[in-house]
């Protein structure tokens, strides 16, 4: 059993001794610190020596650059949450996750790498095409977020690498109608049972040109599916009432719950439904509810 | 004389310290070479220890076993049977039984010496549920049946009625497990003072551990002192629990001589605590043509976990509340507490009458719906009244007010308007509950078991201490007894004092449980006080002291459970307004009205935060507190992100109000009210839920994904 831990001092210091020693990164710890918790009086114990990175200022950061969205991996969601630079319901994940003081430790970076399908900001980055940057001592590559969340806890991480920063791209043009809701256990402090985030985009002749929808908590993985939302891509949106049917099974096709599954499936049903035929409507308000 | 009423709230005795911070509580403490120590468990619910593989114990580390209750000492816990064992000794029957105790000078190493012990068992097949533990499912393992009571109270001869009535409706209403969640977990540190020994540990009734625990150690109780720390929360779960602690450590101490530390962490205090006993309560009542209860033949049965501890007394309890605050003209209630391979169940505010009171009350709704009336206008028809029979053929003594009660509630929720307005199945609802609970113990325990004595000190300093083993875990009993005491001697508040007990010091004024407290030992210290203010000019110290007297002329035979089960009961009335979310089925509570009768309120803020707490407690017990049992890996939901208690978040401000109505044998009027506010807003949150989506639900909690598998099933 390794006991080592590393405060690097820098980036090229942090990526080095990824190289070398294979330390993995504690950014807020809220994941990391409570999976290897021993007990009061006893200090954790990681199985792989550890570094700590929420020091490092280069993951800090929320930009807009050419029209996208950077988001630093070790931004927290308490920055996420206040940021108007972030689309809305990346915010709103942000905004319901644990309580206050964990919203002031937890980063987008630790949510996105630790791949529980419970996680809460993946579903709407997935949704908005996120993709991430990531260095290693060799240099910087990006990946799509739908690429990077492999399974369960399972990203394409590599061994000598760190997550740098989260790229949202541009909407053009803008979404006409937005959903996010986040059903947990309680109203604070609690993990997600099921979330959905969607967006639908309608032009001046009423023709969706885009509609995405991403479900977390419904699976193992977060889910999303192009071909599926593609169902009601192309389309009038007073013929949305006519497709739901076969939309709303081919989506129920992509979630994969194992517990509550009567609830979690009826449930992303009962608020899809919502959300388009509200949408049909044509409401002034762009955020549904 | 005074103007200002008994009521008028005080700053709280320990308020500064603990909101300050400064407070200390046990794991605060250190002692000098002090040990800590980590409990091995058994790994499975039923089972034979075929073998326990140690690692090696590096120098200084202890593990104690049943093997080291010294000669004469008996391996078990004296509560209120004893029957719960220190140490397993040959067979295991619950997961998280304790088998021994590391001890030794570094957490961390007991940990890994923990993770390094092998058990082998020969498992046996274990009931888990009260059907498995009924059908005894592996076997029985205590005595032929797995009972370890059955009993049955009538009043009347039900089988006659039930053959003549127009109709029976049948029902069915199960609860389950619940945890108590005290903020602060279990704890406790024991060592050696010259020959005595000294439990340093947070608890409800020090007496209680002393008495538990002597007979390890053959001594007898004088020899055992044992010293409450400020106790973080307790809800019941620190009545008997804190003994298997206590046992453990101090026949560790008794080998190893040093003190020793034992903390359990949020995780363990979950997984391996004892919890309310899930219940199943079967009806057949027997309905005239008109409509009119005739009868209700009422089977109760709580599942009682390993071993029996209360759960005898806390069955009796729910048997005796079984009617509610209805009387019903004939009864039958019977009673089993049944022996299952789950973590004994265990004292929990409300002691076994939340089950029984949350029974009645869904299922006269249920009958409502059968005649088509308002759930409220069949319940009014048989309210308790002064002088009605009870269901063990005693009396009601209270003057009930609960129509009064009743109109304080309509008027602030606006009941009969959402009532009529929100129809069934609209998403929206109202419902509304009555609930009592008896004051004190049980029949005459308080005159036969417990006897209790309260003690008043004027020390040479000129201040009083009160000298009593009762204890304060947050529930403001410091400052309701100090109250009390310096407004008999018409003092300051700040001379009285009222320090955590210690057994070799205080009167033994009984357990700090059955709502008693402040009622009873109230009293005994009224009248303390009242013989220390006559003797108040004697120069230097004065000792005052007060017992037990029973009123007159209300008569109890434990034997047959005939009489008057209680002399007093609080009463209470809550309505719930709720909204159910039409595509989450999640249930969002808009309001929360109640009326209670607690005689006079001793401090009426201290009462106001056991209503707010008690009925948010209760509503947890209903909407979200999920608790599974598998008998593979015991209870399921054990960390606060899993076993899901309400945050401020999930239930509005409440309105709370209270009734004027003296209670003649208790200290200023007042009377036991701890645990009725848990015993009601469960059923009127259900109540309200059942409108809203037009299903009837018989089981609780209900966390949405319950609510849709129900709506569906009923649809
Ligand atoms: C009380 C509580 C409530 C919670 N509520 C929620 C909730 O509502 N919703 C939710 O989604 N989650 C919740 N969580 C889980 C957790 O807080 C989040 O997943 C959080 O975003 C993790 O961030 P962190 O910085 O603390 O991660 P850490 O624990 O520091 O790290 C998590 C993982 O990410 C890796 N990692 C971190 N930074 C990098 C990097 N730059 N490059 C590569 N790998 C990296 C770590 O090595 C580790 O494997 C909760 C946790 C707690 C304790």
């Amino acid at each position: 059993m390794v006991e080592t831990s590393y405060i690097p001092k820098d980036l090229e210091e942090a990526l080095r001794l990824r190289k070398e020693t294979g330390a993995k990164p504690i950014a807020g710890g809220t994941d990391l610190m409570v999976a290897h918790r021993r007990g009061t009086g006893v200090v954790p114990k990681f199985p792989w020596p550890v570094m700590i990175v929420s020091q490092l200022a280069v993951f800090k950061g929320i930009r807009l650059e050419d029209g996208e969205v950077s988001i630093g991996a070790g931004c927290t969601c308490h920055e996420i949450e206040v940021s108007e630079l972030v689309p809305w319901p990346v915010r709103m994940a942000a905004s319901l996750m644990g309580a206050q003081s964990l919203r002031n430790l937890a980063t987008i970076g630790g949510n996105v790498c630790n791949a529980s399908p419970k996680a809460d900001l993946p579903v709407p980055l997935l949704m908005l095409d996120a993709r991430l940057e990531l260095a290693s001592v060799s240099g910087i590559r990006q990946i799509s977020l739908n690429d990077f969340l492999v399974g369960p806890k399972k990203t394409a991480l590599r061994d000598d690498e760190l997550l740098m920063r989260v790229i949202i791209p541009a909407v053009n043009p803008a979404f006409t109608y937005l959903w996010y809701r986040k059903i947990g256990t309680r109203r604070a402090n609690a993990i997600s049972k099921l979330s959905l985030c969607a967006a639908i985009t309608i032009d001046t002749e009423g023709m969706v040109t885009d509609f995405r929808s991403a479900s977390g908590a419904a699976g193992p993985r977060i889910a999303r599916n192009r071909m599926v939302e593609e169902m009601l891509i192309g389309i009038p949106i007073t013929d949305i009432e006519e497709r739901l049917p076969a939309f709303l099974d081919a989506y129920d096709g992509i979630l994969a719950p194992q517990a509550m599954p009567e609830y979690r499936r009826s449930s992303t049903r009962r608020m899809l439904e919502h959300f388009l035929r509200t949408a049909v409507t044509r409401p002034a308000h762009g955020i549904i509810e | 004389m005074r103007e200002t009423p008994i009521g008028t709230p005080i700053r709280r005795l320990d308020a500064i310290s603990k909101a300050s911070g400064t407070q200390m509580y046990l794991s605060d403490y250190r002692f000098d070479g002090m040990l800590y120590s980590r409990m091995v468990r058994s790994t499975v619910a039923r089972g034979r220890i075929a073998a326990i593989n140690m690692p090696p114990l590096p120098d200084g580390y202890y593990f104690i076993t049943h093997k080291d209750i010294p000669e004469g000492g008996v391996n078990e816990l004296y509560m209120i049977k004893k029957d719960y064992r220190c140490f397993a000794e040959g067979d295991v029957r619950y997961i998280g039984e304790t088998i021994g105790l590391l001890v030794g000078p570094d957490r961390g190493v007991l940990l890994d010496l923990e993770q390094g012990i092998v058990i082998e068992y020969e498992e046996g097949v274990p009931s888990i549920s009260i059907e498995e533990g009924l059908a005894c499912k592996g076997g029985p393992f205590v005595g032929d049946r797995n009972l370890f009571c059955d009993f049955t109270i009538d009043k009347g001869n039900i089988d006659e009625v039930l053959a003549k009535a127009y109709r029976v409706v049948e029902d069915e209403i199960n609860t389950g497990w619940q945890e108590h969640v005290h903020l602060e977990t279990n704890a406790a540190v024991a060592e050696k003072e010259g020959d005595k020994f000294i439990i340093n540990i947070s608890c409800q009734c020090p007496f209680y551990v002393r008495k538990s625990v002597a007979g390890l150690m053959n001594r007898p109780f004088e020899d055992i002192i044992v010293r409450q720390t400020t106790t973080g929360g307790a809800f019941g779960g620190k009545e008997h629990f804190p003994d298997i602690l206590a046992g453990p450590l101090l026949v560790a101490v008794n080998k190893i001589g040093k003190p020793i530390q034992l903390v359990f962490d949020r995780h363990e205090d979950g997984a391996f605590s004892v919890k309310r006993h899930p219940s199943r309560t079967r009806f057949k009542t027997a309905l005239d043509k008109d409509g009119n209860i005739l009868g209700m033949d009422i089977d109760v049965v709580y599942n009682a976990g390993a071993y029996e501890s209360c759960s005898y007394v806390v069955l009796q309890r729910g048997v005796f509340h079984a009617a509610g605050v209805y009387t019903i003209p004939v009864t039958r209630v019977r009673g089993r507490a049944v022996a299952t391979n789950t973590f004994p169940s265990d004292a929990f505010r409300g002691f076994g009458a939340p089950q029984t009171l949350f029974a009645i009350e869904v299922h006269m709704c249920h009958l409502a719906n059968e005649l088509g009336i308002d759930p409220l206008e069949l319940k009014k028809r048989y309210f308790n009244k002064k002088g009605d029979i009870t269901v063990t053929n005693g009396h009601i003594n209270d003057t009930v007010v609960l129509s009064e009660m009743l109109q304080q509630v309509m008027e602030a929720s606006g009941y009969a308007q959402k009532a009529a307005t929100y129809k069934p199945g609209s998403g929206k609802g109202i419902g509304i509950s009555f609930y009592n609970h008896g004051g004190a113990f049980t029949g005459n325990g308080e005159q036969m078991i417990i006897k209790a004595k309260a003690k008043l000190h004027r020390r040479a300093d000129g201040i009083v201490a009160i000298l009593v083993g009762s204890t304060e875990m947050g529930q403001g009993l410091q400052t309701a007894l100090a109250k009390i005491v310096a407004r008999v001697l018409d003092v300051d508040q700040d001379r009285v004092v009222y320090d955590n007990p210690d057994t070799s010091c205080v009167a033994d004024s009984g357990p700090t449980v059955a709502s008693r407290s402040t009622m009873i030992v109230g009293k005994l210290l009224e009248r303390a006080a009242l013989e220390m203010k006559e003797r108040w000019e004697e120069p230097g110290e004065i000792i005052t002291q007060a017992e037990y007297q029973h009123p007159e002329g209300y008569p109890w035979d434990q034997s047959t459970f005939q009489g008057d089960a209680y002399i007093t009961y609080g009463w209470g009335v809550c309505a719930v307004e709720v909204e159910v979310d039409p595509l989450t089925r999640e249930v969002i509570t808009k309001g929360v009205w109640s009326s209670h009768d607690v005689g006079v309120p001793i401090d009426e803020l201290v009462v106001k935060g056991q209503i707010h707490g008690g009925i948010i407690q209760s509503l947890g017990y209903a909407a979200m507190e999920k608790l599974e049992n598998t008998a593979k890996k015991g209870f399921k939901q054990v960390g606060l992100s899993d076993y899901i208690i309400p945050t401020s978040m999930d239930f509005p401000a409440q309105t709370a109000t209270l009734v004027h109505n003296p209670y003649p044998y208790g200290p200023f009027g007042a009377k036991g009210m701890g645990e009725l506010v848990f015993n009601g807003a469960s059923a009127a949150f259900i109540d309200a839920v059942s409108r809203a989506v037009d299903t009837e639900i018989r089981s609780i909690p209900i966390p949405p994904e319950t609510l849709t598998e129900l709506m569906k099933h009923g649809a």
